[in-house]
């Protein structure tokens, strides 16, 4: 009774991001060819080139910079069954959403030197990449159905997602931080060794790969809902970062989250 | 049943040979402070306690090991059983038991006790197959403490220093690096019974020696007997400490996840990529500090404060489990929440704050 | 020391006085079928099952309030209380209601179909202890099934039970369940009040809480026996108002539900305070329980 799950149409797309997760994705190589048995993969730029209008399933990847980005992810919206927001540039800005810190003129002068800071006003070339007014995450414009989070997205947690989905069931991702893994793994905590990690405000589901591999967590896959920040914040100042290290941390991948909240800037 | 007296390197040598045709786990390095029961290969250096330099550093601390032993019995994303769905959409469940044999060398008296705790635990009146095949397979070669383990350790003040039960040898180290070797069960003494130690003539006097070794008091203490700590816990549901301890938690469940008595569990079902109509069910260790433990389907959480959860996490080792198993204190001291608690949420504090409000309630 | 492992072969629920378990690895669920499917409402759906197996179907006993375990491939397992009275032979109905995973797939079953159970478990309703007492039922919603096990046990027994009255609120008309049995209890001398919270136009009877039928009823505190279940604020406030009402607490029963990984004790999700839901409970008489505000 092979495949009597009808085969949905699955297809990828991406938005500003660096396609990692795609890899991500494709590095699933000993199971792929079971999965490509399973549903019928319609669109999928790494990997093969096909259009077709009406989607099942369809994967975001990136974040949104450009209204004709919005657009086009409109239009994706419209024309498919489920859309998955595929890792943390399209879950929650990631670290481009760091640019929302600033005007976007001063971004520009920042990277393209003093001189050019008026250009974004007046020369064609620079348009549009530097008129947005905001880096968002897809939820930002449209509706998502589920979110893979992760800087690149977790292969486990993506054939879970696929798998439920195609089981006709709804697939969890438990609100769980980084440490749970980290426990059950076995891992000593990295604060043990006298370093600082971003594990226990920070949403699991990854395996904890990056403190199992020697590193510690930075908060790629966002912030948990119920972060409790102010004691995350404290700590790391027992630990001797500075406010500014502090905030250094915090930036690089959840700066789309944490300015949302209350009370996680130093006052 | 006749112990021995051996020579430290002489017994190590005899572990390493008994690795070569049985699966030994022993607490070996995972860093400069950290260790993990592992499987002992021919090149693992294995180190026991000197009777006679106090001062030298445990070679292994049990509050250091995580996780801790138990969790070799019921280890996290445990097989309960593999299904496959016939053609007429029947589901076949088939359970995976684990019956291999292996042996847990250098269990600390705390870890001694919390295995004979979940042994109770897992055996009362329902039994769990999977966590039983495993255990009934395994034997405990047990180690004694001469001194704490670190700073977060209580054991004595637990009732765990002593624990011998549930070992089939214990390992008390004795003068001139010599180990005493007790076997307690007849497992313990036919594993023995080939090495070839030489006998030792007075046991008593060596247990003596041991324990008159051992800095009194031991390690910390709390200011009443244990039976009156508990009690108090029992009688603090509105005590304002519960929030005092609460406010700097991040309900990361560290604190469940390295206790080796909380067992608690959730289940999982996969279904193979490769054939839509097989899969799996397994149990992943679960955690009461998290948040959405105590969440129904209809999304209402019985216990959504970390104030809460701290304080079920608190009854449950001194009250709950204590009332249905005799009495025993589920909390060992082994100090591993403590440690392990990256802001220092330590369970001998919030049981010591508990007992001094006890006192000024009365 | 090791263990006999064989001492320990699961011994089954120990306690019920007249259940009878299925045997063997408590974890693995055995498969039963789908004989009927009876749509009660938009969300709520009951099944009734036998196993597969007609030899455990013979040997396979229950009793009011106790539960099974239910589970379908790649969606877990949930408790689920029995909605049919025992001893009336082949096969126990579970009333559902759409709520997560399981039940959403559970919602897809046809006759014929078979899913996974295991059980029974839990501490039943006290039906020895409860006759010669007149009996008053309050059910808020999808909390009828349990007491209707109960009701329909008492009804198989009528001689056992003194007078039964049935209080039933739910929030809308479109939320009742069991109507046929709301009439067919009538026929069989049960006073059945009922009332919604919110009206429609299809609604002619009483609108308001369940709460308020407790207007219409005299309960004396001797002779009278309350079973109460549905969500936990109601619970509250029945019980709140049936001991206002002078019946003692021991007199009062109610059934509670709690998220469930095993069934049998061991997983730690059911603890409310020292009890276990699942062994202690599901059903408490209310000199069990220290406060109510929190079920």
């Amino acid at each position: 009774m092979k495949n009597r799950l009808p085969r949905p149409r699955i297809a990828f797309f991406d938005m500003a991001g660096c396609e990692g997760c795609q890899l991500a994705i494709l590095d699933c190589e000993d199971i792929f060819l079971d999965l490509v048995d399973l549903v019928e993969i319609v669109q999928f730029r790494e990997a093969m080139s096909e259009t077709a209008p009406r989607y099942d399933i369809a994967f975001v990847e990136g974040s949104i910079h450009r209204e004709i980005d919005a657009d086009r992810l409109r239009d994706i919206r419209a024309r498919s069954h489920r859309l998955v927001a595929l890792g943390g540039c399209a879950c929650h800005g990631n670290v481009q959403a760091r640019a929302n810190d600033w005007a976007p003129a001063e971004n520009l002068q920042r990277v393209h030197g003093a001189d050019t800071a008026h250009r974004v006003q007046t020369d064609g070339r620079y348009w549009p990449l530097w008129a947005h007014t905001r880096v968002r995450a897809l939820h930002e414009v449209v509706e998502v159905d589920y979110l893979l989070r992760g800087c690149p997205v977790d292969r486990d947690e993506f054939l879970h997602l696929v798998k439920r989905l195609l089981a006709g069931s709804r697939p969890t991702f438990p609100a769980q931080p980084v440490c749970v893994e980290c426990r059950r793994h076995g891992n000593e905590c990295v604060f043990l060794q006298g370093e600082t990690c971003l594990g226990q405000v920070t949403r699991g589901g990854c395996g904890a790969v990056c403190i199992g591999g020697g590193y510690r967590c930075d908060g790629c896959r966002g912030l948990l809902p119920d972060a409790n920040l102010a004691s995350h914040r404290q700590l790391l100042r027992e630990r001797g970062l500075d406010a500014e290290a502090i905030d250094q941390r915090y930036r690089l991948f959840l700066s789309g989250e944490i300015t949302d909240r209350e009370g996680t800037d130093e006052q | 049943m006749g112990s021995y007296l051996v020579e430290r390197s002489v017994f190590i040598d005899w572990i390493s040979r008994l690795a070569r045709h049985e699966k030994v786990y022993f607490p070996l390095p995972v860093s400069k402070s950290s260790f993990r029961f592992s499987r002992v290969r021919s090149r693992s250096r294995l180190a026991l306690e000197d009777f006679d330099d106090p001062r030298q550093a445990k070679p292994f601390r049990a509050s250091a090991c995580i996780p801790p032993p138990v969790r070799l019995l019921a280890p996290d994303n445990e097989l309960l059983f593999t299904f496959r769905r016939d053609s007429a959409g029947d589901c076949h469940p088939t359970p995976v038991l684990d019956h291999n044999r292996r042996i847990l060398a250098g269990v600390r008296p705390c870890d001694l006790k919390a295995i004979a705790l979940m042994d109770r635990f897992q055996g009362d009146g329902i039994a769990d197959p999977y966590y039983l095949a495993r255990r009934g397979n395994t034997l405990l070669i047990g180690h004694d403490c001469l001194q704490p383990c670190d700073e977060y350790c209580f054991c004595e003040a637990a009732g765990s220093l002593s624990w011998r039960q549930g070992a089939d040898i214990f390992l008390t180290p004795q003068p001139q690096a010599r180990l005493l070797v007790e076997p307690l069960t007849d497992q313990g003494a036919a594993l023995l019974a080939d090495a070839g130690f030489p006998a030792c003539s007075d046991v008593q006097a060596c247990r003596a020696r041991a324990a008159a070794r051992r800095p009194t008091p031991f390690a910390r203490q709390f200011k009443a007997p244990l039976a009156r700590v508990m009690h108090a816990v029992a009688e603090s549901w509105q005590s304002p400490v519960w929030e005092r301890h609460a406010g700097r938690c991040f309900s990361c469940g560290t604190c469940n996840l390295v206790c080796p008595t909380c067992s608690c569990f959730d289940v999982r079902d996969d279904f193979n990529v490769e054939d839509p109509d097989s899969g799996r069910r397994t149990r992943h260790r679960d955690a009461c500090m998290l948040e959405d433990f105590a969440e129904v389907a209809g999304g209402y959480n019985f216990r959504k404060s970390p104030a809460a959860r701290q304080r079920h996490r608190v009854m449950r080792k001194f009250v709950y489990l204590p009332q249905r198993f005799g009495g025993t204190g589920f909390c060992v001291g082994c100090g591993r929440c403590g440690r392990q608690c990256t802001v220092a949420i330590d369970i001998f504090t919030i049981a010591t704050d508990l007992l001094a409000g006890a006192g000024e309630a009365a | 020391m090791i263990l006999d492992p064989s001492r320990y072969v699961a011994p089954g629920m120990a306690g019920p006085q007249g259940s009878k378990p299925v045997r063997g690895n408590i974890y693995l669920p055995v498969p039963a079928q789908v004989r009927e499917v009876h749509r009660e409402n938009d969300l709520v759906t009951t099944f009734v099952l036998e196993f597969d197996d007609p030899l455990v179907n013979q040997e396979f006993s229950f009793e009011p309030g106790q539960f099974m375990m239910v589970s379908m491939p790649h969606c877990g397992e949930a408790p689920i209380s029995f909605s049919s009275p025992p001893g009336r032979g082949g096969g126990f109905a579970l009333t559902v209601r759409r709520a997560g995973r399981l039940t959403s797939a559970m919602h897809r079953l046809r006759p014929g179909d078979t899913i996974g159970v295991r059980g029974p478990y839990g501490r039943p309703f006290p039906m020895t202890e409860l006759a010669g007492s007149s009996l008053l039922f309050v059910a808020g919603g999808i909390g009828l099934a349990p007491l209707r096990s109960v009701i329909d046990f008492c009804l198989d027994h009528r001689s056992d039970y003194g007078e039964i009255t049935l209080l039933y609120g739910c929030r809308t008309p479109a939320d009742i369940c069991f109507a046929d049995d709301l009439e067919r209890w009538s026929r069989a001398g049960v006073r059945c009040l009922c009332t919604v919270d919110e009206a429609d136009d299809s609604w002619s009877g009483r609108v308001g809480l369940v709460t308020e039928l407790l207007q219409d009823v005299q309960v004396e505190a001797d002779s009278w026996r309350a079973l109460v279940c549905g969500p936990g604020i109601m619970i509250h406030f029945v019980l709140s108002r049936l001991l206002e009402m002078g019946l003692p607490r021991d007199h009062l029963f109610t059934t509670l539900e709690r998220h469930m990984k095993c069934g049998v004790g061991i997983c730690g999700h059911c603890f409310l305070e020292e009890k276990l839901i699942c062994r202690e409970g599901p059903v408490f008489s209310l000199a069990e329980l220290d406060d109510t505000r929190n079920l």
